[in-house]
This record gives C-alpha cells, structure tokens and sequence, in this order.
C-alpha cells in the first residue's frame, strides 16, 4: 500500500530546532525537537543558531527513522519562515531551500503562530476556537473572521513566559524558569498585591514584572514574606490577567470553543483559569497535548500542508525570512 | 406583597458581569452584578470588582452632564459589585452592523465619532470602546454601556489608546467595512473635537499610529 503524502516541517525560531513528519491526511508520523538550553542568562541568537547548525542533519536523520521513511519518500518542505530570531529563523530557511532544491520538490514558508493553531486544531478536533497562546515570545488572543487569524488581545510589551523566565532568573533559577516558578507558587497561599493591567483586551507585564523584582530586593524579602509567596502573587496577577482579556474576547466574539496553547500552557493553573471561563459561557475548552503546545516540527509541516493544498508552494524568491510578520497580516485561504 | 424591585431574568452573561432585567419601582431595569470570579483570588477578585463598579457608576452620572446617551443609574450596591440602572430596549451594533446599508452606516459612525469627542473634550476615556458596548434603540439614537474601564484623564495619549482599541475591533469583528466606517468615524470625530475650547484631535489621531507601531513585531522601518 501506498502511504499517504508527506511533509516535513522544520521548526527554528527560538531555542527549539523541531522537525516533524505529517502525511497530509494529518497522522503525525515524527516529531524530534532538539532544545537549546543556555547555561547562564538568556537565549542569546548567535549560540543557539550555532547549535542548530551543527544539530540539524542529526535531528533530520532521527525524525527519518522514527517515521520509517527516507529523505526521497517526502513530498513537501515546510519551514518556520517568520517572527523569531532572526539568525535563528535564517538555519531553518537554509536547511528547507537546501532540501526543496536537492530533492526538487515544493517549499512553504510558515508563520510560526499560525503553525501553533493549526496544530491545536488538528489535535483537539476542534473547528474555530478563540484561541489564547501564550509562550515564551509570544502572548495573543486570537479567532478566526474576515479571512485571518485576528488578534484580539496581545501583550502590550514582554510576553508572559518571558516575564516568568525573566524573574526566575532573577532569583537564581536556571532556564526554563516557568515550571519552577509554578512549583514554588503551590507551596504558598499568600497573595501581595501587585499591579494588574488591563487596557482593553491587552495586557500589559513589566509593570508586574518590575514590581515582583522589588519585592524580592526589598529589605523585608526572606522576613515578611519568602520566594513561594512572590512567586504565588506573580503567577495569580499574570494568569488572572490572561484569564479576563480571554472571557473578554470569548464574550466578543461568542465562539464556542477555546484553545490554550503555547510552552506556558503546560501550567496547571493557567489550564484549571482558562476552563472556569470556558464552562461558565459554555464553549468547550481543550489544551494541546504538551509535546504539541511547546515549539515543534509537526505544526510547521501542518501548517505548511493547508497553505500548499489551497495555494501551491513558495516560490525561492518568497522564501526569504521576516523576523517580524504580525500573524494577522496573513490572509487565511484554507478557511471560510 | 409585591416588592417594588424584581430582578426577572438574566438576559446576558458578559465577560465580567450577569446582566438581569427586571423591575425597578415600576421602571424597566437592568441589574449589573459584577460576579465573583472564582479562577481570581479572593483579594484580588474583591479589589478589581469593587473598583470598576465604583468607577462606571460615577462615570455613568458624569456622563449623562454632557447629554450624551448612557443608562441612567437608579441605584449602587458596592458590597455585592452591583448597579440598578434603566433599561435601553435596542440592538447591540455588532448584532446589526453587517446588514446596515451603506449610507446608514456612514451617518452611524460619524455619529459614534461625535459621541466619542465629546467624551474625549470633556476629560473622559471609556476604556473599552467596542461594537459590542453601543446599543442602538428602535428610533437610531445610539448609546454607550459598560464604563468599568473607564477613567477621568487629559491626555492625549489616553485618548489614543481609547480611538486604536476601537479601530482594532472594527478591523477584527467588523474587517469587510472597516474602511468606511473608520473614516466616517473620524470625521465626526474631528469635527466634533474643532469646536472644543482646544482642539487636540489631529494630535490624538496621529498619536494611533504611534500606538500601533508599539505592537508586536512591527517592522523597525515602520517605527516612528
């Protein structure tokens, strides 16, 4: 038997370099992510393009033989294309315009944000959510109307789970502080006010996040209060924020399905806020599966295959990178 | 006996409050209640309830000085985050924006554009202008709902933020009349604005386009 099409869908925007095989009927058959992990400090593009560079063909290599297929069985390159680092998002363009013109077969460039909806959709079965992701560069509240992916709500300056990884770093915790910050928030219950902003449907974190680095510089940290209630008020004030601008969008908008994806949707908390609101307007709340969630290959390769069933691949001279694409630029041709 | 308030049913359940409708000493009403929000904590939930409650009370009273349309307030309960306020019979304007014809929509804006300046010119921000926050009655006089956003300021800046948020919801609920309905808003917006003691409208408009450039990936080209 003959298998269905398939596509392989580079990742490479941040610390993540993912590759993910998808036939076009949307059976995942790999996915291999490699994760830069800096041993101090944050991503910094130069080193984590160096490590993609020299990883790259292992990582292809793996996600060959964990689908049981050869470079010559793929019928289509997909890759992330835009926002991200810059060096970064260039490692993965090579590789993809590389591959297209060895095997001389189609390229799609992807937006990257797209590629965490689409992925969503595909895994949750899900038709048209209002979608809130949030991750490490990113924080939107997004659905779908007049042919895009429009943004409701998107943060005003640092994105959620750099704030978080910005603080845990600040007290010492190694990258990725998120789900370190989360574990020391369960052991509190107290909560110290801190400033919560709203401004419509956006948000905005470096008030909160200045405010928490206060809090733990101040003379009375260690005596009135410890690092679990820091971390506690910190994630209780960001996620309530995240929760409202999502039920303020979800109101709007009246859809009847809510996705939570992205690296910071793998926070318990974050989930159990999100599902109150969904039940109490009766939309059905899903978050994608965690290997899904987090940057991977397979979103990229799916996104790549809408794109190229309802408009052909990229032509060379469009596959140049843009570190900067806002995803409600991109008209939406595979939805109505 | 029949009590002289009677809250009958909820006719809408918004993203930060239950709105019931019923009696109020024999007038139609609406009971606002800002619900507890149990995925807040408790302190926090308190705090940002009774803040916004206060605050679109004082506003909705303040308002009504300038004779702009908004729903008059018959009665406060801070303790349970609630208003009483009068009853506007109409339709929200996202519910019939899409099947306006064109000339009607140009004159609705342009109207909403006067409405809006006059809050501005007056020191007032809204805070969450949205298609969704306008009811427009049986004979086309348009009104303003939802002030818990709402805030007393002077600034340019302010204004701005108020104009780009409701540009953004136009292009997003609203993207095939976008277009037409900006510009009509603008113009009433403006003319509105020429004839205040200070006209600061071309500055608070040209200050949007400031505001979008703050947004995420913008191209640094675009950066002003």
């Amino acid at each position: 038997m003959k298998m269905a099409r398939l596509a392989l869908g580079i990742e490479s925007t941040a610390h993540t370099f993912g590759v993910g095989i998808i036939d076009f009927e949307g059976e995942v058959h790999s996915l291999v992510n490699d994760i830069f992990v800096p041993e101090s400090g944050g991503l910094h593009p130069v080193q984590v393009k160096e490590q993609h560079l020299s990883n790259f063909s292992s990582i292809i290599e793996k996600a060959l033989k964990e689908a049981k297929c050869s470079i010559k069985d793929i019928d289509l390159i997909a890759f992330s294309q835009s926002p991200g680092l810059g060096p970064v998002l260039k490692v993965g363009a090579l590789v993809a315009r590389m591959l297209s013109q060895l095997l001389n077969i189609p390229i799609v460039g992807v937006n990257h944000c797209i590629g965490h909806i689409e992925i969503g959709r595909l895994k949750c079965n899900i038709e048209d959510p209002l979608t809130l992701y949030v991750s490490g560069g990113n924080t939107i509240v997004s659905a779908f109307e007049s042919n895009r992916y429009q943004i409701f709500g998107e943060t005003l300056d640092l994105p959620i789970g750099n704030m978080i990884d910005s603080f845990a770093r600040i007290v010492g915790l190694s990258h990725p502080g998120g789900p370190k910050i989360e574990k020391l928030a369960l052991a509190s219950d107290k909560y110290i006010p801190l400033p919560y902003v709203v401004k419509g449907m956006d948000l905005s974190f470096s008030g909160l996040f200045t405010a928490a680095r206060r809090l733990v510089e101040s003379k009375k940290y260690g005596k009135q209060y410890d690092l679990n209630d820091v971390a506690n008020s910190l994630q209780e004030t960001a996620f309530a924020m995240l929760t409202e601008v999502t039920e303020r969008a979800l109101a709007h908008t009246e859809k009847q399905e809510v996705l939570l994806t992205g690296g910071v949707a793998a926070n318990k908390k974050l989930q159990e806020m999100i599902k109150y609101i969904s039940e109490e307007h009766g939309a059905r709340f899903e978050v994608v599966p965690l290997s899904y969630a987090g940057d991977n290959g397979a979103m990229i390769a799916w996104a790549g295959v809408l794109r190229y069933q309802a408009e052909g691949g990229h032509e060379l001279s469009e596959t140049k990178i843009n570190s900067k694409e806002r995803m409600d630029n991109i008209k939406i041709p595979w939805r109505k | 006996m029949n009590s002289p308030i009677v809250k009958e049913k909820l006719i809408r359940k918004g993203a930060e409050a239950n709105l019931y409708y019923g009696n109020w000493f024999g007038n139609e009403a609406i009971f606002k209640h800002r619900v507890p929000k149990k995925y807040r904590l408790e302190e926090l939930d308190k705090r940002i309830r009774t803040k916004r409650t206060l605050n679109e009370a004082r506003a909705l009273i303040k308002v009504k000085n300038y004779g702009l349309n908004c729903p008059q307030v018959y009665e406060i309960d801070v303790e349970s985050s609630s208003i009483v306020m009068k009853y506007i019979k109409g339709e929200k304007l996202k519910d019939i924006l899409d099947q306006m014809d064109e000339s009607k929509k140009i004159k609705l804006f342009k109207k909403i554009g006067i409405f809006i300046a006059k809050l501005h010119e007056n020191g007032h921000v809204h805070g969450d202008i949205t298609t969704s926050n306008m009811i427009i009655t049986d004979n086309d006089e348009l009104f303003l709902i939802d002030f818990g956003l709402h805030d007393y300021s002077d600034s340019i800046e302010d204004k701005s933020v108020d104009l780009h948020l409701f540009k953004r919801v136009l292009i997003s609920s609203h993207g095939t009349h976008y277009e037409m309905c900006y510009a009509a808003f603008l113009k009433g917006y403006k003319e509105e604005y020429s004839k205040a003691q200070v006209d600061e409208s071309t500055s608070i408009i040209k200050n949007i386009a400031v505001i979008e450039t703050r947004g995420r990936y913008v191209k640094k080209e675009d950066r002003l």
